[in-house]
């Protein structure tokens, strides 16, 4: 194998492949690599840890078709760290007879064991029909939800976005049993028939999001297998292993109405509570909002350190009363709400609250509250 | 700087005048045994587990001379003295004995550390003015504790905590094959006399070297305390690794400046239990499990503590020791939910290599009625099932009711179905069985007979 291109081009594919390179240790020797292979001026790079498989194809100057598996952290490194400029990779044998990859670059060259290319699992992407999403509005819907996800394993279905047929459009739903996040794409519903459902980690979807978020405008192509599903977004494909099981009932959580329902500025609000967080040392200190007619006031108690409240200008119907919530949490599902308002609706300070826009349904983040005494 | 400055300055730094006071009570479970049972005086006299897996707690100066050590096993200290006295230890006992020593020396300063039952530093920097140096004050203390306790102990004072404990060491009572003489009582190590006290010690003096640091070490020639604080830093952290080697520098050099904290907050509570035979049967060690949880709940209550930790620990027949453990969102003290989770862990541990040991602890502790925050959450599952707050109300108030109860009839009085067994209800107290079970009929243990049998009875 033999090709010529620019740093940055290698720079960006090894980056992108190398994320879902195999970080833990215990795995095979063979996906701590990252597979190069060049046909005629094609150059993919192809990064897995056999739950998430990310390919990047570039065009380069190739002169010698072939293939290698290369450790992906340390040719990631050699190549981000070289001069800028034209960057040549050849395959040669070494003396031992294995294959050695040469990378050189202005006066700089390195050569670098090469793992057995027939090691790297070959791995089949979904063979069905394609479908399309246009990029922003999937880009979006990704940051709102999956936050809520599980980013422990203990409960490994929590850890899954739901992505299921909706009344014509594509709904995406995560829960960590905390908060639940819930958005619909409306006119996306050729992604799915009707009532069908996947569920996949959310990791996947959040690698898929940076992606997304690097590149304005543009489609996503996905392709839905039986165990796994392929994000394409122009020269990157995402493979992702669906997760098996069934989701949680979520519907039976969202209440049917709300007596208490505060409107309040989205990015007042937001400041408001990343000040009194301050307070909060530990990840189980809560924020309490007193909800009042005439505005609200945030209270952040500790022993430790003491006190800060802050208030806020708001307006609020229903029943005076206190509710209290995991600061993070509630920044998360602020944060979501695109609208410069946000909609907050409550039953009691013990059940579930609901953070929404003020202008669509098209987003729901249900956040149960802290119960302080 | 150099290195040799750093050293030097760090000689100036240990020289400071003897403030710290160490007081050890010399053999003490074995001594309160004498202390209620005058008979037993001049005697060998062994205190800990009594089966077959039992280790030694405690051992009067009379055992010792045979060669017994705490932490031996009992079997082996049985072979060495047949006719000693074993006994199986009243914890309830000694605490009561440690409140009465721990009452002797708040009497001098309020600067007061307690790190066992029997043993705790003191702070006389300030008490100095009120009692006179350092020196006195200790010889006071021990006359104090003889006087109103009827039992003896050695006393350290020296600049550091390090070397308070070393100088209680030296005041100890000496063990030979003649016997026991009596040792100095209270040794001082007076300002400057910290490094000739220190280095002719063995390695095995510091704080931090147990067998397999002290083998590295002498394996570089390295045997007494003066040895090592002649080799350079460098050479001690690439032998044991950095911070260790930083740590034992300091030791070498007589520096320790960690002060005296008074009221050593209570980090876990925990129990364990090791049994006569190893158990297999998931069904009994759950049972355990229970049993223990019930006594832990029961302690973080009585402390006004709750925690959100939940730790398992499982010792294999052949010693292999593991432990699991959860952090959960929530504060337990309730017996249920500190078993219920101590349940799930074991329910992942693999018993079926035989359970030689089990033991429950709960950590991350808060005092209850701080401001208190628990996450709800969504009811993802099982719609049938109550509200959580609900739940979780009902059970606190069942273990305000059990805990009443209990402090009215007594520990056995009341306590979970799952728990009776032939000889009554077993619920767990703090030192039962801590250093290995009975033998069967032997004194102490649940329903059995015996001499001790009436100092068990419940009050």
């Amino acid at each position: 194998m033999k090709l010529r291109c620019e740093r940055d081009v290698l720079v960006d594919a090894l980056g992108t492949a190398g994320r879902a390179v195999a970080g833990r240790s215990g795995a095979l020797p063979v996906l701590s690599g990252v597979r190069l292979e060049v046909t005629g001026d094609h150059l993919t790079v192809t990064g897995t840890d056999l739950d998430l498989t990310i390919t990047v194809s570039s065009m380069v100057n190739g002169s010698v078709d072939g293939v290698v598996v290369a450790p992906g952290r340390l040719v990631t490194d050699i190549v981000r760290a070289l001069e800028p400029g034209a960057v040549t990779l050849e395959t040669g044998d070494s003396e031992s007879g294995d294959e050695d990859l040469r990378i050189t670059a202005g006066r700089s060259a390195f050569t670098v064991r090469t793992h057995p290319a027939g090691d790297f699992p070959r791995l089949a992407s979904p063979s069905g029909d394609a479908v399309t999403l246009p990029a922003e509005g999937l880009s979006e819907a990704l940051r709102q939800v999956v936050r809520a996800a599980s980013g422990e394993d203990s409960r490994p279905i929590l850890t899954g976005v739901l992505m299921a047929a909706e009344a014509g459009g594509l709904r995406l739903v995560a829960t960590d049993s905390y908060r639940l996040a819930v958005r619909d794409l409306p006119g996306a519903g050729a992604v799915l028939s009707e009532g069908q459902k996947v569920l996949v980690p959310s990791r996947a979807l959040g690698e898929l999001q940076r992606l997304l978020g690097s590149a304005a405008g543009g489609d996503v192509e996905l392709r839905l297998g039986q165990h796994d599903a392929t994000f394409g977004t122009g020269s990157v494909a995402l493979t992702s292993r669906l997760i098996e099981g069934e989701f949680p009932n979520y519907r039976q959580l969202i209440p049917a109405s709300y007596p208490n329902r505060l409107v309040v500025g989205r990015e007042a609000l937001l400041d408001a509570v990343r000040r009194v967080k301050l307070l909060a040392r530990d990840a189980t200190t809560p924020v309490r909002i007193a909800l009042r007619p005439d505005g609200i006031e945030l209270t952040v108690i500790t022993t430790d350190w003491g006190t800060a409240t802050e208030d806020v200008d708001a307006k609020y119907e229903g029943a005076e009363m206190t509710v209290a919530f995991n600061p993070a949490y509630l920044i998360d599902g602020v944060e979501a709400v695109p609208t410069d308002e946000v909609v907050l609706d409550t039953l009691d300070a013990l059940k579930p609250a609901t953070l929404r826009p003020t202008d669509s349904d098209d987003y729901l983040y249900l956040l149960m509250p802290v119960r302080v005494s | 700087m150099t290195a040799g400055n750093v050293a030097t300055l760090w000689h100036t730094g240990a020289v400071a005048r003897p403030t710290i006071i160490h007081v050890d009570m010399d053999a003490f479970y074995a001594a309160v045994e004498v202390l209620d049972d005058p008979s037993l005086a001049g005697r060998p006299l062994i205190v800990g587990g009594t089966g077959a897996r039992g280790v030694v707690a405690a051992c009067s100066y009379e055992a010792r001379v045979y060669g017994i050590r705490s932490a031996m096993p009992t079997a082996r200290a049985r072979s060495l003295c047949p006719h000693a006295t074993f006994l199986p230890g009243r914890f309830d006992r000694y605490r009561e004995v440690s409140e009465g020593l721990h009452a002797i020396l708040s009497d001098v300063t309020p600067l007061v550390e307690g790190i066992a039952l029997d043993e705790a530093f003191l702070d006389v920097r300030g008490a100095e003015a009120l009692f006179g140096p350092a020196p006195s004050i200790a010889a006071d203390l021990r006359a104090r504790i003889t006087a109103e306790l009827g039992l003896s102990s050695s006393v350290g004072v020296a600049p550091s905590k390090f070397l308070a404990k070393l100088a209680s060491e030296a005041a100890k009572p000496v063990v030979s094959d003649g016997g026991t003489r009596p040792g100095a009582g209270v040794v001082v190590i007076e300002e400057g006399q910290e490094l000739a006290f220190l280095q002719p010690l063995p390695i095995e003096a510091l704080w931090g070297v147990g067998p397999a640091t002290a083998a590295r070490l002498r394996r570089l020639g390295l045997s007494t305390v003066g040895s090592l604080a002649a080799v350079p830093l460098a050479t001690l952290e690439g032998a044991v690794g950095r911070s260790h080697g930083r740590h034992l520098h300091r030791l070498a050099h007589a520096i320790d400046d960690r002060p005296v904290e008074p009221d050593r907050t209570v980090k876990s509570v925990g129990h364990e239990e090791t049994y006569a035979t190893d158990r297999f049967d998931p069904a009994v060690l759950h049972t355990e499990v229970l049993r223990m949880s019930d006594a832990v709940a029961a302690r973080l209550r009585d402390a006004g503590v709750a925690g959100r930790t939940v730790t398992v620990k499982v010792r294999y027949g052949d010693f292999r020791t593991i432990t699991r453990s959860r952090t959960g969102p929530d504060d337990l003290d309730a017996s249920r939910d500190v078993a219920r989770a101590a349940s799930a862990l074991l329910d992942a541990v693999d018993v079926s290599p035989g359970v030689r040991l089990l033991g429950v602890s709960v950590s991350a502790l808060r005092p209850v009625g701080a401001p208190s925050a628990e996450q709800l959450t969504l009811r993802l599952d099982a719609p049938a099932e109550r509200p959580e707050a609900e739940r979780s109300a009902g059970w606190a108030a069942a273990a305000d009711a059990v805990d009443e109860v209990r402090r009215r009839f007594g520990a056995r009085s009341v306590g979970s179905a799952a728990l009776i067994g032939p000889g009554g209800l077993r619920v767990k107290r703090q030192g039962d069985t801590q250093w290995g079970p009975a033998a069967p009929g032997a004194d102490g243990g649940p329903g059995s007979g015996g001499r001790r049998r009436e100092r068990d009875a419940l009050p």
